[in-house]
């Protein structure tokens, strides 16, 4: 049982960092399926800067400044020349695994896998009984997870940055009768969808293996989208519906470790997926039954 | 449409040489040998031994996925799951082949047939989903690739397994010789033809017949469309099972072809580079073939190219990355940006995605 949820929280960690940033994307109206090739960056650059300079602290800022110019030219193709958010989105991501193994051969001559010399910090390691023992893995990051939600939410439902970025994405026409500046909301907002990223990079990185290999995402930037839509784009939506997903890659881990066979483990390895079709399909059943609702109501 | 117009194709060039010319910069400023890597794909894709044999070989299934992608993105759908319907129609050939015990040609007639099935159901699941329920069909056709992938690593360390292989070069036994319609670096006729065939077939639906017309008025407005009369979900969910068709036939090409069997490690991205493919090609039928070859060719090349120079084959997929990032980009728009700019030039105000939040949307519900 701890193990599980040991499991549980630790997979559930970088999908909920990155579902709260790239959520700011989606109310934005930009469907960002660039978020996968964000965190593989992310995590590349988390790494080589952590073996360059033996720092953890330049590692992370590394990570957010490299999510963040590539946040800034997926924005600027889209915005300005028109571009389609999600072949750009999936060519970013595709450059991204490119480009991380281009990288991990020219500057450090290996191919596959390289390990790190910086790690995130955990707070609580060794306690092992008791709670303890649920969250003994965790990496500060881990902890962050909670009261950046929070702040996320703040942001998008206190104040005026949060509702105009909504009203962009779902009434752009009033917006732009407000006089919004709708090219910069959705800059900020594709922004903080690189802060979540990067986080969620360095944890997948730095967080437990402390290594880098090549692809190592491994479609967990598509999941956190799904969890993003799944979480009916609010935070703690998106929190809850990263916890239900990490659960599902816990199963993985579990019966690893128990050495479970029963089930060949291919099939195991498919539960996360599988688990994000349903939970897609749930929330657009979930977004119409809102919409009819409203317009039963004379609302829409 | 069988050709795009010109000011159109010249859009669609100026992004892929831009992404090569970008690439080749980054391999120049990283200490490679540019003049070595250019010889190197020239050599690889035309000029060497086997070498032009080699890129059709690669053309053959980023053409037929590639019509698929076109026909999908034509109707308005993202079916990107490509590499998935091409897995399990990859799966299904060789199951029948190795196991179903046929004589010869039927072997390879029923095994095209099965795949051909099976694809388009795996494609259907996401058509279904979307069409029914408007679940979205990105992340649902990413997801069955994930999936697929799983499949053919039980597959292939499983009922199938080629007891000498395992683990990351895990495969299925091979296919008898009898059964293969290609062995590798030679021109498959039939293959050729059969490729040929599906494009022409392609062509004369979307442009001679009133499905292809009716995928075209949907995609481009599903609203008028539905006030026409067309049976706008039907045809969408239709496109989901032709492009899931066409993908796995590939499969199957893929099978009685080149490759003789399926292998978890070596499996070709054939997905992602077909809805490139296809992009690149303005979803027409000859643009498709244009930039089939094109991509066939760098994928011929980057198999070649370890032999001449050390880049790591990486370098392609940085390549295809730059020319997805780029595709769809309107470069003359950089141009044109000084003077005013129409609303309907800003992608992000199209349909996708469809989320409401505003007031009474569940978004609002859940925590205030």
């Amino acid at each position: 049982m701890a193990e599980f949820v040991a499991s549980m929280l630790r997979s559930g960690v970088p999908i909920a960092l990155a579902g709260v940033g790239v959520l700011f994307a989606v109310r934005a109206g930009i469907f960002h399926l660039g978020l996968e090739g964000l965190m593989l960056s992310s995590a590349f650059v988390a790494v080589a800067v952590g073996r360059g300079t033996d720092s953890i602290w330049l590692a992370v800022g590394g990570a957010l400044l490299a999510s963040a110019i590539l946040s800034v030219l997926y924005w600027w193709l889209i915005e300005h020349l028109g571009a389609d958010a999600v072949i750009a989105g999936l060519g970013l991501t595709t450059l991204s695994v490119g480009g991380t193994a281009f990288f991990l051969d020219v500057i450090f001559d290996v191919r596959g896998r390289i390990d790190s010399r910086v790690a995130l910090p955990r707070p609580v390691r060794g306690a092992d009984d008791g709670i303890g023992a649920y969250v003994t893995e965790l990496s500060i990051l881990g902890w962050l997870t909670i009261p950046l939600v929070v702040v996320a939410w703040v942001v998008l439902r206190r104040t005026r940055f949060g509702l105009r970025l909504s009203a962009v994405g779902s009434f752009s026409y009033g917006a732009r009768a407000a006089g919004v500046d709708e090219p910069r909301v959705r800059l900020a907002a594709m922004l903080c969808a690189s802060v979540g990223a990067a986080l969620a990079g360095v944890e997948i990185a730095l967080g437990g293996l402390s290594a880098f290999s090549e692809n190592m995402t491994a479609g967990r930037g598509f999941i956190a989208l799904a969890a993003a839509l799944f979480g009916l784009l609010h935070p703690f939506g998106t929190g809850l519906a990263a916890l239900f997903f990490g659960s599902a890659a816990a199963i993985g881990v579990v019966t690893q470790i128990n050495s479970i066979d029963s089930v060949p483990r291919p099939f195991i390895l498919m539960i996360p997926f599988l688990v994000t079709i349903a939970a897609v399909s749930f929330s657009s059943i979930a977004r119409r039954r809102a919409i009819e609702r409203r317009s039963r109501a004379g609302l829409a | 449409m069988i050709v795009a117009r010109r000011s159109e194709v010249v859009g669609r060039i100026v992004p892929v040489v831009l992404a090569i010319g970008l690439s080749l910069l980054l391999f120049a400023l990283t200490g490679f040998d540019v003049g070595a890597i250019v010889d190197g794909i020239v050599e690889g894709s035309l000029t060497g031994d086997g070498a032009l044999a080699n890129t059709v070989r690669w053309t053959i299934p980023l053409v037929v996925i590639g019509l698929g992608v076109g026909l999908s993105l034509r109707a308005g759908e993202f079916n990107i799951g490509g590499q998935g319907q091409f897995l399990v129609g990859s799966l299904m050939a060789v199951w029948v082949g190795l196991r179903w015990d046929l004589p010869t040609v039927a072997a390879v007639v029923v095994g095209m047939v099965v795949a051909t099935v099976a694809g388009a159901l795996w494609s259907g699941v996401a058509g279904v989903l979307k069409v029914a329920i408007g679940a979205d069909e990105v992340i649902v056709t990413l997801m069955l690739n994930f999936i697929a992938i799983q499949l053919v690593s039980w597959v292939t360390t499983g009922p199938l397994r080629d007891p000498l292989t395992s683990g990351d070069a895990a495969s299925t036994a091979r296919l008898d010789e009898s059964l293969r319609l290609q062995s590798s670096g030679q021109f498959s006729v039939v293959l050729i033809f059969l490729t040929l065939v599906l494009a022409i077939a392609t062509w004369l639906l979307v442009d001679r017949t009133k499905f292809g017309w009716s995928l075209s008025a949907t995609g481009a407005n599903p609203r008028s469309a539905e006030w026409w009369g067309l049976p706008v979900r039907r045809l969408r969910l239709a496109t989901y099972l032709l492009a899931g068709a066409f993908a796995g036939l590939a499969g199957a090409f893929e099978v009685f072809g080149p490759s003789g069997r399926v292998a978890t490690g070596a499996t070709p991205t054939v997905g992602f580079t077909s809805l490139v493919v296809a992009t690149v090609g303005s979803l027409t039928v000859f643009g498709t073939i244009w930039a089939g070859l094109v991509f066939g060719a760098l994928q011929s090349a980057v198999l070649f190219l370890p032999i001449v120079t050390d880049l790591p084959p990486s370098g392609l997929r940085i390549i295809e990355g730059l020319v997805a990032l780029l595709i769809t980009a309107q470069f003359a728009l950089v141009l044109r940006r000084r003077t005013t700019r129409g609303d309907d030039l800003t992608a992000v105000d199209r349909e996708r995605p469809d989320v409401s939040v505003g007031d009474g949307a569940p978004g609002s519900e859940l925590g205030d």
